[in-house]
């Protein structure tokens, strides 16, 4: 809501600065989103009168007028052609600062003295009009301030109102408000004409859609001067202050009364509406033409105003170029009503069409508010331009709303504010509000005016005192939380887990989770696997935007181009997040779970699991992604390059005790994908991509490896328990084998463990090799054992233990010792 | 001048420069002040080097005189050059031990080893710094989905179907009555909902609105909280936020609360944090933008029609709860100028975390 603070003197007084009004606002009311000058900011404003006017001697473009400011004649040249000697215009004097923020100085100008300067509308912030200076119509006197007549300036808040305040959308609320925070009176303007004009009811009212239109007044004013006469230019000055194009007398006089009550109003032009206005609801396939040139298709749940033939309205949005007020008109019907808000929203949303009106509409107007409204602007309208308002109304208004009592305790105003609360000041202040209010033994009852529906419940009226009181005399108090609190040990293994990962040196990123169908397909995820059929969102932002992730995976290797795009040379990033699977709704549930949805239970016994309510499987991951080089060499470091090893050695760090069993993923190189397996439950894989995933995310050439881990198997910082160790020095002992290329190294460890040598106490990898010194289609695999016990352990013992050893992998495996 | 004295005098004499000469041998640190102790000494051509012109006085005494004197003499003699001997030795094994160290020294400029470093991301900073605040008071940290039913995100919130608030919140839909949580205020109506009051949590999370600008993204974190009790106040919001603006801002900040409208809290209020850089002194602060306050969210007592809805008594309990966005306190905090970069992924914005 645009409040230009000239205008608001109408209703209330005040003595404060533009900077303490903002804080008193915001602090006590609503927030200001900010503060808008038009016009001249400071300085002087006189009614001249042009003496002479004629074209520059030294420039074709510019003229030169000699201008009387009443005793004082001064040279003022211009580029506006259309002063004349003889009309009177507003001149700014030099020393004024304009709201563009320019200083006027006397200035040359080609030669010639110019001595401030001739103003047209828009510089005077009357309207957005630059085409030539403004001239001034009616009684002007040569000489005076501009001021005497119309503001040559002008302040303007924006206040960011509150959906629960449709009240604060017109002057005549804001007013009230600022009044109740300042305690002082305000006032409305008294609407006064003679009801002289033609009857209204030469034209029927009808309303069929009752339950759409609480109210509809309707009023005619005839005999309207000629067509295309302007409103008077105070009128238009404080439309345009308020943010609407002025357009014509009638026209600017509804915008007018809409800003100062909040309450939109229709005019139609009176001979063009046949029969009578009906308000009904649209029939079906009915279509209109609108004031913006669009044709609309209408629904039937949709509200129009229509005369016995056509629909002229789409009610409370935008009306359609039949029977709209033009140049011609001379007879108009006024339209006030009150229609349901939640209809106009959807009406609204529907057509993609939001008006000034529509979304005053949808917050709820007051029915009451109606008459006030309707008498304000037939009166402005018989003031100017000269119509004769209709001696009555037309008025369908079956259920007129009445004024509600809300009780107020005292002491419930305490406990909720937190500060004690005199009761006559809390009366007072709603009083202020306008409501009515009675005390009665340490209660407040207070009848609540019709234009303030957000006041229903004690809470509601407390909330008001307290900020009409003053937030800030709410002290500080810490509640004592009688509960221990605390972090789930779920909660403290996650922070744990996302702090070993950036310690392991990978950077933590937070992407969307939803993308575009590219993802799956560039994954080589088919869809219709199960779980891999995306959810959908119904209303994406773009096509890129479409579809829930089903892992973490896409959106770390978009990131992963991105970085490349910009030059990186690769990359370790992880991300812990949920993924989303859709799960079949089992037959008959669709109704259960709209319920659930809806309404918050089944209307089932039973429990049912809320993903079949829901058909949405969420799920907590971590994943991680190496790509290219991730640390380039240094002067005594190798460089650091994604591989399948860089990976798995996360995932043992996140997963100890992890198993990894050779097994494909569409998106994964099929020779170097694995799945982790802990307690014998897959929880997540570890690979390195597929080439042509590699391709398809735009990293070829690169080296990228990944894992993805269910968020409940990892345990990256495992109970620790004291295992007993003896002050003896351990044994070591290697051992190289030649096995066929295609045993698996993991065998051999398993196969070593399971001897459950007592003594055994570390095995280590520490050479594979193939070779010129291995015969074809085979390795060398290298093991380093440690043999520890209670006492010193003698060689005998630990080459029984290590020919064991030798004895089952050659058994096994066929390997063949080459050294120990 | 030289001297002579009587015999016993002379070996005395004798004995103490012995210990003498032993002691400044012990006592010496270079092979050059080694030597100087040498001469002093035992030098032949030093006439100050008592025990030689004592030697060198042998030869007037008597025989019997000259074999005491001159025992003496050639004893001490000898253990002063074993100990020059060996000292002289030892000083070659430490010259040689510096000279060989010298060769090892390094350039301590080079880099060292560089050992991994990642990252945490801004908005999880922030809210860990948050959530350890609130589990300093006693409160618990509740989770929910982000799929989120029609019912758990607006209408027990007190925002039933066609209420206007819904328009304002632009919501991500999926299949009929599921939407992309808007807030995670339904973590807190599923937290009242499962146990009785006292309640005490707070709730941080992704959320989603359909908004797209520079200073919008469609997803974005926040964090809220919850506190049902008995006698909770205004005051109970007020205090409580303000010890947390203080934690994580430092111990000068103050907070202002300004009348809001919510649908879940009434009253509600917004919540302004003094400027921790400027306090308000610069107009031209890139922080505050010479405001002196910065918006940190909104708050309010939770509305009697919510707690009714999840069956606790509005006039045995009242509670407050409260909501921020991370994203904009680590924008605030660590002065990152735009929002979008939280979302992409960027190593140049992440690894500066
Ligand atoms: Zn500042």
């Amino acid at each position: 809501m645009r409040v230009p603070l000239n205008w608001l003197r109408d209703y209330v007084d005040f003595d404060l600065s533009v900077e303490e009004l903002v804080e008193l606002f915001s602090l006590r009311s609503q927030e200001v989103d900010g503060v808008e000058r038009l016009g001249v900011l400071e300085g002087e404003v006189v009614v001249g009168e042009v003496v002479e006017f004629g074209q520059h001697p030294n420039a074709d473009r510019l003229n030169v007028a000699k201008v009387d400011l009443g005793g004082q004649e001064v040279q003022i040249v211009a580029g506006a052609p259309n002063p004349y000697p003889g009309a009177r215009v507003p001149v700014v004097l030099p020393g004024s600062t304009l709201a563009d923020g320019r200083k006027l100085k006397k200035a040359k100008l080609r030669g010639l003295e110019s001595y401030g300067m001739m103003m047209s509308e828009r510089e005077l912030g009357i309207s957005n009009d630059h085409g030539g200076i403004l001239l001034l119509e009616g009684d002007y006197e040569v000489g005076r301030p501009v001021s005497d007549y119309f503001p040559a300036g002008e302040t303007v808040l924006e206040l960011d109102v509150n959906p629960n305040r449709p009240d604060l959308w017109g002057m005549i609320g804001v007013a009230r408000e600022l009044a109740a925070i300042l305690k002082t009176a305000f006032r409305v303007p008294e609407p006064r004409f003679e009801p002289t004009g033609e009857p209204t009811d030469d034209y029927t009212l009808r309303v069929e859609a009752e339950d759409l239109c609480p109210r509809y007044d309707l009023r005619r004013v005839s005999g309207i001067r000629p067509a295309g006469e302007r409103a008077p230019l105070e009128m238009r000055r404080r439309v345009h202050a308020a943010g609407m194009r002025p357009v014509n007398a009638i026209v600017d006089a509804t915008n007018y009364v809409m800003l100062e009550t909040g309450q939109p109003i229709h005019a139609f032009d009176a001979r063009e509406v046949r029969g009578g206005i009906v308000v009904r609801r649209a029939h079906p396939g009915e279509k209109m033409t609108l004031l913006d040139g669009t044709t609309r298709q209408l629904d039937e749940e949709m509200l129009v105003i229509a005369d016995q033939e056509r629909g002229l309205v789409i009610a409370g949005v935008m009306g359609a170029e039949d029977a709209e007020v033009g140049d011609e008109t001379s007879d108009v019907l006024i339209e006030v009503a009150t229609f349901a808000g939640r209809n106009i929203m959807e009406t609204s949303q529907r057509l993609g069409l939001r008006t000034d009106a529509s979304g005053r509409f949808e917050r709820g107007l007051d029915p009451n508010m109606v008459s006030y409204a309707m008498d304000r602007v037939v009166g402005l309208l018989a003031e100017h331009p000269g119509g004769q308002p209709a001696p009555a109304t037309l008025s369908h208004y079956p259920e007129p709303a009445r004024p509600w009592e809300v009780p107020l305790r005292l002491s419930r105003a305490e406990l909720l504010l937190g500060m004690p609360v005199e009761e006559d000041e809390a009366a007072e202040r709603l009083e202020l509000l306008g409501c009515e209010v009675r005390q009665e033994d340490g209660r407040l009852f207070a009848t609540v005016p019709t234009f303030r529906r957000d006041l229903e419940r004690e809470a509601d009226l407390i909330e008001e005192v307290g900020r009409l009181v003053g937030l800030e005399n709410v002290p500080e108090r810490l509640p004592g939380v009688p509960l221990p609190g605390g972090l789930s040990p779920a909660q403290r293994k996650l922070r744990r887990l996302r702090h070993l990962l950036a310690d392991l040196g990978l950077a933590e990123a937070v992407t969307y989770p939803f993308g575009p169908d590219r993802w799956n397909r560039d994954l080589a995820l088919q869809n219709g696997d199960a779980g891999e059929e995306p959810l959908k969102l119904r209303n994406p932002l773009s096509a890129e935007a479409t579809n829930l992730r089903t892992t973490l995976l896409p959106g770390l290797l978009d990131a992963a181009a991105r970085n490349r795009s910009f030059g990186a040379r690769g990359g370790a990033v992880f991300e812990v997040g949920h993924v989303f699977e859709s799960s079949e709704q089992p037959e008959g549930m669709r109704e259960y779970a709209l319920r659930f949805r809806l309404a918050g239970e089944t209307g089932l016994d039973a429990e049912v699991p809320t993903d079949l309510l829901t058909g949405v499987t969420e799920k907590g991951k971590v994943a991680g992604l190496l790509a290219g080089t991730i640390y380039p060499p240094g002067w005594n470091v190798p460089a650091f390059a994604a591989g399948f090893f860089e990976a798995k050695g996360i995932v043992e760090r996140l997963v100890p005790g992890a198993i990894f069993e050779p097994r494909p993923r569409p998106f994964l190189h099929p020779g170097r994908a694995a799945a982790v397996l802990s307690g014998g439950v897959e929880a997540g894989w570890v690979g390195e991509l597929h080439p042509d995933a590699v391709e398809k995310f735009g990293l070829e050439g690169w080296p990228v490896a990944a894992f993805e881990l269910d968020l409940e198997v990892t345990e990256p910082d495992p109970a620790p328990r004291f295992a007993p160790f003896y002050n003896v020095p351990p044994v070591s002992r290697d051992l190289a084998v030649v096995v066929g290329e295609e045993v698996r190294v993991g065998d051999m460890l398993e196969v070593v463990s399971s001897l459950g040598s007592p003594i055994l106490a570390d095995v280590r990898v520490f050479d594979v090799y193939e070779g010129s010194q291995v015969p074809t289609g085979k390795k060398s695999v290298a093991l380093n054992f440690t043999f520890r016990a209670e006492e010193t352990l003698n060689d005998a013992v630990v080459k029984e233990d290590l020919d064991r050893i030798s004895e089952r992998l050659r058994e096994v495996f066929d390997a063949e010792v080459r050294s120990s | 001048m030289c001297y002579h004295s009587a015999l016993m005098m002379a070996v005395d004499r004798i004995e103490e420069l012995r210990e003498e000469a032993l002691s400044a041998v012990a006592s010496v640190g270079s092979t050059s002040d080694l030597e100087s102790v040498r001469v002093r000494y035992l030098g032949w051509n030093n006439c100050s080097a008592e025990l030689t012109e004592i030697k060198k006085g042998i030869r007037d005494l008597s025989p019997e005189e000259r074999r005491e004197v001159g025992g003496a003499a050639n004893k001490a003699t000898k253990e002063i050059e074993t100990a020059l001997a060996e000292r002289r030795e030892e000083s070659v094994a430490v010259a040689e031990r510096e000279k060989r160290l010298s060769s090892e020294a390094v350039d301590v400029t080079l880099p060292g080893v560089p050992y991994p470093k990642g990252s945490l991301h801004p908005s999880l900073r922030v809210i860990d710094e948050v959530v350890d605040f609130f589990v300093g008071l006693g409160y618990r940290v509740a989770e929910g989905p982000e799929v989120e039913t029609d019912y758990y995100n607006f209408t027990a919130l007190n925002i039933p179907p066609g209420h206007p608030a819904r328009g304002m919140q632009d919501t991500f839909f999926l299949d009929e009555g599921l939407v992309l949580r808007t807030h995670t205020s339904p973590v807190q109506i599923r937290t009242m909902l499962s146990q009785e009051p006292p309640v005490y949590v707070v709730c941080p999370g992704r959320t989603y609105r359909r908004d797209s600008d520079p200073t919008h993204t469609p997803m974005f974190n926040q964090i809220e909280g919850l506190a049902v009790d008995k006698g909770l106040t205004l005051g109970h919001l007020k205090g409580t936020l303000a010890a947390m603006a203080r934690h994580v801002f430092g111990e000068d900040v103050s907070l202002r609360l300004r009348p809001s409208y919510f649908q879940f809290t009434e009253p509600s209020v917004e919540m302004d944090v003094s400027c921790f850089v400027c306090g308000g002194s610069d107009p031209n602060c890139k922080v505050c933008r010479g405001a002196g306050w910065i918006e940190m969210g909104g708050a309010g007592m939770v509305d009697p029609a919510v707690l009714e809805e999840v069956d606790y008594d509005p006039e045995e309990y009242t509670g407050f709860a409260f909501g921020f966005g991370p994203d904009r306190m680590a924008m605030v905090k660590y002065g990152v100028p735009d929002l979008r970069l939280f979302f992409e992924g960027d190593l140049r914005f992440l690894q500066q975390f």
